[in-house]
């Protein structure tokens, strides 16, 4: 054994005692019953001897036999059968609970990891390999773990049957316990260069799902170009990989099988000549020799699965390594923790902030300083990327400044985001999330947002499902459900990341009027791109490349601020080509 | 399009469920059809698969000979014919290694062919499913249509994987094992064949609770992975809101509710194999007592007696694996009966059998008359299912028209069906006199380009992406699009610019931005006739100037139907087609209809007053 692969040994037995840890006492009776199996096996091929030569051999060459070995061997043969059985049901079952209760608290520890990491955490991750780790990983990991116990006493059968082979005639015994080894290696070549085709078709089907679902999901494009043909073409070629890779699969499987079943035949056969010698000689009965082929046969599929447990041990081994890689990655400091309290009648205080991205060079958020009072409505305006939710998510607390000081007046806060986020399950529970509301408070909330007179329409109201992510509802639905959520906790703070976007302007205007209605105690920080949204704001803050460049009332900044008119103007372009010219009335009219 | 999504789902044919008509013989017969590489020379293969089994009774029966004819014991000693021994012991090798070949062509014949004719259903249904109305393509069943493709079609490769191969050899070994023991003695076999019946049984019973048992752990594990995703991507809602703890209680049952599911199926399925264990010993004492009574006397041999005790592991050993086979046939049979339900549904509109050429230039669009509703028969559909009622509009070619109406209006209906993604019940709907049905659906897609309100990005460079609608269409061209359309400041701006990746559906770029890459795409493929679908989310300022302005380019010289959600759009037009609730009630320039004090002002009003700033 070169010294990588004994490290790689350790390595894999460190693995497999790091999982038993965690379910120790099942695995000891799963092994314990892989143990009677093990000894019954040999047990039985024993019996199978005794049988021949005490009560076979002497009725057909004597002519007689006595009840009493009929019986006994009768009992014999179906007692070691039954006690083998038996051991088989205790390994299966208990091999069963150690393998889930496993995997249920390597699941355990992702989600606690998940939910201890900030939002800054989240962020850096992909949400595909997150989900990953807690489930098909596990799953991996843990593949290990129902073959082992069996393996661990094919282990001891080997040798127990081994010895016996021996015992029972040199000569052939040698020969048998000769096999062993070629059969072991021949069944973790084979596991290897089949599992390589297996990865190699999985891989493809992965791609091709992912091709497919994109294809599909962009059906009405392939359609708009006539381009059915095309996708047809593009996707059989990759659903040709799957096949070309278990089409190789499938002659090295045709090989293999064949040597694995003619090996051991070959072997029997190879026996059957040798013990005639050992028999002509008289070194061994019939009944042994019958017993030792009996041995043999029932050794062949224990090896195989040895095999198996072998060429599973990397794959758990590396599911493993991505598991525990979340499970033990260093706990975030919570950004929240290091907001201070604002002084008296500021609700929001950055000093000096700066934010930057990891794997960023420039500042996301460059020196940002700036108080915002109690109980008025201050708009971010800026163009995309100028770090306008970038700031949002400091003020939150979802993400820690680089540098500088984050504080924040006492009391509920509140965030909405552009993408309004549900859970799956009834409305009700989209708006409580945890809070105990009642139904009169939940349908206020949802008057507000202007969302109770779609869920009035909807079959079971409040108890209506929304599905996995709220798929069933439209997009402005979701934002206008997920803005109800922030108002039922009556915040004192409340965030809204360019939230009424999604709205179409009608129902904007209507959420809005609402807000300014109900929200007089509330201070307001949003993120807005709507001329109409801005407007509402007592207070502008208009950002350019990460940096507070101007801040004051709307108009005055029309007013005085260049870039600030232009940006807000570009929305005006659309009125100006407007051949009734009724902008100039409109804009009249609203400034009153 | 999202409030339409309702309205789709109303009208749907049924996708998802497998679909009634077929028993599994009829949907094994008409599997058989439509993949025609699986049943070529499949007769040689069973017959090789039956060589290959042959092999598995070869070391029984050289067990026996052995011993009746090689082994004579005398009670003083045995006396072996060694000449015998070596002879019938090279004939068996011989045998084996004849048996051995066979089952290996048997297996790369029958693996070869089932993934042949596996990869020809994946296309066929790729096709299928590019082709079926968009009426059956929407978000909640996009997944159930994936996974025909994918996991349906899946159950049959694990099927011919194991389960058919298993069919081929399985059922023979049993006959021939069977066979070689009635030549033994016919009422020790006739013993090992009845303990078998009730064997078979017990599995059985054992096997469908089996079943309902992984049923069940599947489902519970769909239910983990979609609560472990709320928790992924709902991480920033779960801080916001300090739920958290709650939510990871939540999970963490789910998570339970799996393990406890598998734990249990893997209960039942450790008796599976024991069961066969037991039912052997029972057989072999059986037959040793049966074989020890009947004695010489009998025809009864010592090597026979002693064969039959390999030979019933060799026969109750299938019928195990025979159980858990007949459980995959009965899901790659329902696999297969989803996905034969997929190729049933209708292909969208029909292509006509002999196309009429759509004349040169510019072409007009003709709407006759037209009805729609999601339920394709007008007769028998409810009032509340017509989207579009006796509809008539001329557009000359070269005509800039918009569509508006609040939502649920009908406009983005008129726009698919210009586009010809469904037909009208009633009413003609003609494209430069041809009416739409007659007109070659390459012919149409060449001329008439539609970009959709939420443009679709595949997950590749923005101009591979622009090149959908043309591969052809060269770099030089593109270039030229992208200065025709007056966006290359916007271009020169990102990272790689036309080589900078979009990522997954385009999220990489903002909303607008890839607005603006549909609209090159529509540009690169110079149609003749445009429909437009306006987008309602707002976007960054910057970018919607660029976009409008980009539009402006864009729609120059071509016949064109923008379905307005920005009225500013609207008062740019030549003409404004003003629908309410499935009817035109309104039809001229923005500057008559404003101040008509119908539709369209109201609409107007109620714009301006929300996308004013101050």
């Amino acid at each position: 054994m070169s010294p990588r692969r004994f490290a790689r040994a350790r390595e894999h037995i460190a693995f497999v005692r790091a999982l038993v840890r965690r379910q120790p006492k099942t695995f000891a009776i799963a092994v314990t019953g892989a143990f009677v199996y093990a000894l019954c096996t040999v047990a039985s091929s024993i019996v199978i001897s005794w049988v021949i030569d005490h009560v076979i051999d002497p009725r057909f060459e004597d002519g007689e036999v006595a009840t009493s070995a009929v019986v006994t061997g009768c009992a014999l043969i179906i007692g070691v059968g039954v006690l083998r059985a038996a051991g088989v049901v205790v390994r299966r079952s208990f091999a069963g609970i150690t393998q889930w209760r496993i995997a249920e608290s390597l699941t355990d520890d992702v989600i606690d990891r998940l939910v201890e990491q900030p939002a800054s955490w989240h962020q850096r991750q992909s949400d595909g390999q997150l989900v990953a780790r807690g489930g098909v990983d596990v799953d991996t990991t843990i593949g290990v773990m129902a073959p082992i116990p069996f393996a661990t006493s094919t282990v001891l059968l080997i040798v127990v049957a081994g010895i016996w082979l021996v015992i029972t005639d040199v000569v052939l015994g040698l020969v048998a316990v000769a096999v062993f080894p070629l059969l072991m290696g021949l069944n973790v070549v084979y596991q290897k260069m089949v599992d390589r085709h297996f990865d190699d078709a999985q891989q493809a089907l992965g791609d091709f799902s992912g091709a497919v679902h994109e294809s599909f999901e962009g059906v009405q494009l392939v359609k708009a170009y006539g381009a059915e043909q095309r996708e047809t073409a593009r996707l059989s070629a990759m659903a040709s990989r799957i096949r070309d890779a278990r089409v190789k699969a499938v002659y090295v499987r045709g090989t293999f099988e064949a040597l694995l079943e003619v090996i051991p035949s070959a072997t029997n056969i190879g026996i059957v000549v040798l013990g005639a010698y050992r028999i002509r000689d008289g070194h061994l009965s019939i009944g042994e020799l019958s017993g030792f082929i009996f041995m043999f046969t029932l050794l062949v599929f224990p090896l195989r699965l040895i095999g198996y447990a072998l060429s599973e041990l990397p794959h758990s081994g590396a599911g493993y390594r991505r598991v525990t890689g979340t499970i033990d990655d260093p706990l975030e400091r919570d950004p929240s923790d290091t907001i201070a309290v604002a002084p008296d009648g500021v609700a929001v205080a950055l000093e000096d902030v700066s934010y930057t991205f990891t794997d960023a060079t420039e500042p996301a958020i460059d020196d940002a300083s700036v108080r915002i009072p109690i109980g008025t409505v201050t708009a971010f305006v800026g163009a995309t990327g100028s770090g306008k939710t970038t700031l949002v998510e400091l003020m939150s607390g979802l993400v820690a400044p680089s540098d500088g000081g984050v504080a924040v007046a006492p009391g509920a806060r509140a965030i909405v985001f552009q993408e309004g986020f549900l859970f799956g399950g009834t409305i009700r529970d989209n708006v409580q999330v945890g809070l105990p509301l009642n139904d009169d408070e939940v349908w206020a909330a949802l008057h507000l947002a202007c969302a109770d007179g779609f869920v009035r329409d909807l079959p079971d109201q409040l108890d209506t499902l929304v599905g996995e992510r709220g798929v069933t509802l439209s997009g402005g639905q979701r934002q206008r459900v997920a803005l109800a959520r922030a108002l039922a906790r009556h915040p004192r703070l409340l965030f809204l990341d360019d939230t009424t976007s999604a709205l179409d302007p009608a129902t904007e205007l209507a959420v809005l009027d609402n807000l300014r209605g109900a929200l007089s105690e509330t201070t307001v920080v949003m993120v807005a791109s709507r001329p109409s949204t801005i407007a509402l704001a007592d207070d502008v803050l208009f950002m350019e490349q990460g940096r507070i460049t101007a801040h004051g009332a709307h108009d005055d900044l029309l007013r005085d601020v260049e870039p600030y008119r232009r940006l807000v103007e570009a929305f005006e372009t659309d009125r100006r080509d407007d051949p009734a010219g009724r902008s100039g009335a409109a804009a009249a009219g609203g400034g009153s | 399009m999202t409030d339409h999504t309702t309205d789709l789902v109303a009208g749907r044919t049924v996708v998802g469920e497998p679909s009634g008509p077929y028993s599994a013989t009829t949907a094994i017969g008409r599997g058989l059809e439509e993949a025609p590489v699986l049943r070529q020379g499949l007769g040689v293969t069973w017959l090789l698969a039956a060589l290959g089994a042959g092999g598995r009774v070869v070391v029984p029966i050289l067990i026996q000979q052995a011993i009746d004819n090689g082994l004579d014991d005398t009670g003083d000693g045995v006396r072996v014919d060694m000449r015998f021994i070596v002879a019938s012991s090279l004939i068996a090798i011989g045998a084996l290694v004849i048996s051995a070949i066979c089952q290996r062509t048997a297996v790369v014949r029958l693996g070869t062919r089932s993934e042949q004719a596996l990869n020809d259903l994946r296309t066929r249904l790729v096709d299928h499913i590019h082709r079926i109305s968009l009426a059956d393509h929407n978000d909640e069943r996009r997944g159930a249509l994936v996974a025909r493709v994918t996991s349906d079609i899946e159950t049959l490769a694990e099927f011919f994987r194991w389960g058919g191969l298993a069919w081929l050899i399985d059922g023979t070994l049993m006959v021939i094992v069977a066979a070689v023991m009635l030549s033994y003695n016919w009422f020790l076999a006739l013993i090992a064949i009845a303990i078998s019946i009730p064997l078979f049984f017990v599995l059985r019973i054992v096997q469908g609770h089996l079943v309902q048992a992984y049923d069940r752990a599947r489902r519970r594990n769909g239910d983990m992975l979609a609560s472990l995703g709320e928790l992924v991507s709902g991480a920033e809602t779960i801080r916001a809101y300090g739920a958290g703890r709650m939510f990871a209680e939540r999970t963490k049952t789910a998570v339970r509710r799996r393990a406890d599911a598998q734990i249990r199926g893997n209960l039942i399925g450790a008796f599976l194999f024991p069961l066969g264990e037991v039912f052997s010993v029972v057989t072999i004492a059986a037959i040793m007592v049966a074989g020890v009574t009947i004695g010489p006397a009998g025809g009864m041999t010592a090597g026979a007696l002693i064969g039959f005790i390999f030979l019933t592991y060799r026969y109750l050993e299938p019928i195990a694996e025979f159980t858990e086979v007949l459980d995959q046939t009965q899901t790659a049979v329902s696999g297969l009966r989803r996905v034969l339900g997929v190729l049933d549904v209708p292909v969208g509109p029909p292509q006509p059998a002999v196309p009429q050429r759509l004349p040169e230039g510019r072409l007009a669009i003709d709407v006759d008359d037209v009805t729609f509703s999601y339920r394709s028969r007008a007769d028998r559909a409810l009032a509340d299912d017509i989207v579009l009622e006796h509809v008539r509009a001329f557009i000359p070619a070269g005509q800039q028209v918009a569509v508006v109406g609040a939502t649920g209006s009908g406009k983005t209906t008129l726009g698919r069906l210009v586009a010809r993604f469904a037909d009208p019940v009633a009413g003609q709907i003609r494209l430069g006199g041809v009416p739409l049905t007659q007109v070659d659906n390459a012919e149409l897609r060449r001329r008439l380009v539609v970009v959709a309100q939420e443009p679709f990005l595949f997950d590749e460079s923005i101009a591979e992406n622009i090149r959908f609608s043309r591969p052809e269409a060269t770099r030089a061209e593109i270039e030229r699009i992208v200065s025709l359309l007056d966006v290359q400041d916007w271009v020169d701006g990102l990272s790689e610019g036309l080589d900078t990746r979009v990522g997954e559906r385009g999220e990489s770029l903002s909303a607008g931005e890839r607005q603006l890459v549909a609209l090159l795409r529509a540009g690169v493929a110079d149609p003749d006739v445009l429909v437009l679908d306006e987008a309602t989310s707002s976007v960054d300022a910057l970018t919607e100037v660029r976009i409008s302005r980009a539009l402006q380019h864009l729609a120059e010289g071509r016949t064109t139907i923008a379905i307005a959600h920005r009225l500013s759009t609207a008062a740019r037009a030549d003409r404004v087609l003003v629908l309410d609730d499935g009817r035109l009630v309104e039809d001229g320039h923005h500057d008559e209809l404003v101040g008509a004090g119908g539709t369209y002002t109201r609409l107007y009003d109620a714009w301006l007053s929300a996308t004013t700033a101050s």
